[in-house]
């Protein structure tokens, strides 16, 4: 994978989409459904109309950040399947800011601006904070960051779930959610008017993306952390501190999970609710950073690529009855082609495609 | 291996175990919890059926692994299994009047559908030398999309209807046996048959030629090569039969001891399969330790009923995420132990 051209990785995202989507519809036929309608209205969901557009794109807004925060991690040889954990506790923190510092700070639309500024900065920090414990958990114990981040999905998940349905539930409601935010928390709609996306969460994604892309080709310390994770040996003998590197990092791409978890809150929801209901952005991720061969700035097509797919799936389950599960299922489908691009080099040189033997 | 060099060569595995012993028993005491009524043969018994499904998992991991591919798919295989046990069995008798015959045939599905599916995350990573965590990852979500998925397809909803289990086998004079009796002479078949292939694979894996094999293709493939056996071949049955196995648990999880499939949330499965993994690192992939380790995470499992039954109430949110930190506190302590040397790495013979 790591040594394959630009145009390679293009072909191979190009085909392992194609491929699943393909596998998609024939399962949608085969199970009796009609495969016309399933694909046009996946495409119709997506980008049929304006509202759908801004659901699109409020998809692709979560999906880049963290695809990012997935890419930080993947390029440096670590694998944060954490994500969606470092996501859940982050928005959480943005919502505890903004509930509990509501009542103290002045209302009105300044008032708006700090607390979200205050409650963004929170989440980046916990959002950090919980992708540092396993960063020091595989540095200095040698524990498997795919298990350990996994069981912290769950643990986010549990505890999150507990503290608002024992603590933070506004009494008499069933509902395990807290309150919700003053009115004058979120993110101004603009072009679409839509009350849950707003530009200014996706101007926040894509300057994430550029920005960390910034900091791992131009800084020290982003060679430093793609040299670890591609040379593991050339980095150690240019005095670079592994350890340190697997947890700055962790801490890095759960920082910007974090901020992913705050524009949730904020732009998405506007209260908090129990994780185990919230979208699996921080898996999806997954899918959305291998496409981009672990490179932030191509989080961002792949970010939106994923939106529009997860916007049609969406409208599917509503109008179709085709479950909208089946789109989660063509994701893992996705992840499974581009881990494996050398079956499409050996199936190319059966066919007589690029014939270089490298 | 034999017992005695276990414990010189695992100091640190027997003093973590002795650790996490010693702080249970101090919070008992501190919380004056009534140890005698927690530790009942009651609560072993649920214990050993919360850990079957994950000592089946284990120990189909830890061979593939001894053989150079982890397996992290194992989630996903065991939702597979326990989706494919549920819908085979009901496709069956036709509705839900499913009998023990028709569960049966679900089992043999499930095994034989995630052999088959096995068989393909073995050709993309042995043949066609996909990473393996990757592959494993995509495993476990088109298991979280596709389960739920058929189950709607199937019965309108992401769960299953209310199917029976597995029933007990009773062995008349032995079940009579204090403990032992109701834990093993009065216990589901799929429960002995766990503790029949814990040892079954012990014996393989450490008093055979095939079990040298086994070992040999993830620590010295180039040996076994030379010696003139094919690696990727020993590879492909080993993670063929890892994924019986997971289908196996998932199969148990859903109709040898559970009441249907369950897709909401992380479906059914609900992490076993990842806990299964660090059940054979904690018990060095030593199938018997696989399963003991399995056990206390079995335990784990349990311990909220148990904790309700003796009148301490801690909310189920809670005590349900005990397993998990339970793998964390173990993975800490005991860290990656001694992987195969070529776990994760392909390998491709000289002479082609």
């Amino acid at each position: 994978m790591l040594d394959a051209t630009v145009f390679e990785r293009f072909a191979i995202a190009l085909l392992s989409t194609t491929l699943a989507l393909l596998i998609g519809s024939v399962i949608v036929a085969a199970t009796g459904y009609d495969a016309v309608a399933f694909v046009s209205s996946l495409v119709y969901g997506a980008v049929g109309n304006l509202s759908n557009v801004a659901f699109t794109l409020r998809q692709s807004t979560m999906l880049i950040l963290t695809g990012v925060a997935v890419a930080v991690a993947f390029r440096a040889g670590v694998f944060n399947i954490g994500v969606q954990g470092q996501f859940v506790v982050g928005g959480f923190a943005t919502a505890l800011t903004i509930i509990f510092l509501a009542p103290v700070l002045p209302g009105g639309a300044g008032g708006g601006v700090l607390l979200m500024i205050l409650g963004t900065l929170i989440a980046i920090a916990v959002g950090g904070a919980y992708a540092t414990l396993p960063g020091l958990m595989k540095a200095y114990a040698d524990a498997n960051e795919v298990i350990t981040t996994i069981m912290l999905n769950f643990i986010a998940s549990g505890v999150v779930y507990f503290l608002i349905d024992a603590y933070l539930r506004p009494a008499g409601t069933s509902a395990p959610n807290t309150e919700s935010f003053p009115s004058y928390i979120g993110l101004p709609g603009f072009v679409f008017g839509s009350g849950s996306f707003s530009v200014i969460g996706l101007g926040v994604a894509l300057l994430t993306a550029v920005g960390v892309y910034v900091v791992m080709a131009r800084t020290r310390f982003g060679y430093d952390l793609v040299t670890s994770g591609y040379q593991q040996r050339a980095a150690d003998y240019s005095g670079v501190n592994s350890n340190r590197t697997i947890i700055t990092t962790m801490t890095f791409s759960g920082m910007v999970a974090g901020l992913a978890g705050a524009i949730f809150a904020i732009m998405i929801l506007g209260y908090y609710s129990d994780p185990s209901t919230f979208p699996t952005f921080g898996f999806d991720a997954i899918a959305v950073s291998l496409l981009a061969a672990n490179n932030p700035l191509g989080v961002i097509p792949a970010g939106i690529l994923f939106g529009a797919l997860d916007a049609g799936g969406q409208y599917i389950g509503f109008t179709l009855d085709v479950p909208a599960e089946l789109v989660d299922g063509v994701i893992g489908l996705i992840v499974l082609f581009v881990a494996a691009p050398e079956l499409f080099r050996m199936s190319a040189r059966r066919v007589g495609l690029g014939g270089d033997d490298e | 291996m034999t017992v005695a060099e276990y414990v010189t060569d695992n100091p640190v595995k027997i003093g973590t175990g002795a650790i996490l012993v010693g702080v249970l028993v101090v919070a008992a005491a501190g919380l004056d919890l009534p140890g005698a009524e927690l530790l009942t043969v009651g609560t072993l018994q649920r214990s050993l059926q919360a850990a079957t499904p994950i000592a089946l998992a284990a120990i189909g991991g830890l061979f593939a692994e001894k053989s150079g591919v982890f397996n992290i798919g194992l989630e996903g295989f065991m939702i597979f299994g326990a989706l494919t046990a549920a819908a085979v069995s009901w496709f069956i008798a036709g509705d839900t009047s499913v009998s023990q015959a028709d569960l049966w045939v679900g089992v043999l599905a499930a095994m034989v559908v995630c052999g088959i599916l096995t068989y393909i995350f073995a050709l993309l990573t042995i043949r066609y030398k996909a990473d393996q965590i990757v592959v494993g990852l995509a495993v476990w979500f088109i298991g979280l999309g596709f389960g739920p998925f058929t189950a709607t397809v199937i019965w309108g909803g992401v769960s299953s209807p209310t199917l029976p289990n597995i029933n007990s086998v009773t062995v008349p004079v032995l079940a009579e046996v204090p403990v032992l009796g109701r834990l093993i002479f009065d216990a589901s078949p799929l429960v002995l048959f766990t503790l029949a292939v814990a040892i079954v694979a012990w014996v393989v894996l450490y008093r055979t030629r095939y079990g040298y094999w086994v070992q040999a293709a993830g620590e010295n493939p180039e040996a076994l090569d030379t010696a003139g056996v094919d690696v990727n071949r020993v590879r492909y049955a080993t993670v063929v039969f890892s994924g019986v196995m997971a289908g196996l648990g998932g199969a148990v999880l859903s109709i040898g001891i559970g009441s249907g499939f369950t897709g909401t949330g992380a479906t059914m499965v609900d992490g076993r399969g990842w806990i299964a993994i660090v059940a054979y690192l904690f018990g060095n992939y030593n199938p018997i330790g696989a399963f003991l380790a399995s056990l206390l995470f079995g335990a784990m499992d349990m311990l909220q009923i148990q904790l309700q039954t003796v009148g301490i109430s801690l909310p189920g949110s809670i005590t349900g995420l005990f397993p998990y930190v339970a793998v964390l506190v173990v993975l800490t302590l005991v860290g990656y132990t001694r992987v195969p040397a070529a776990v994760g790495e392909p390998y491709e013979t000289e002479d082609d």
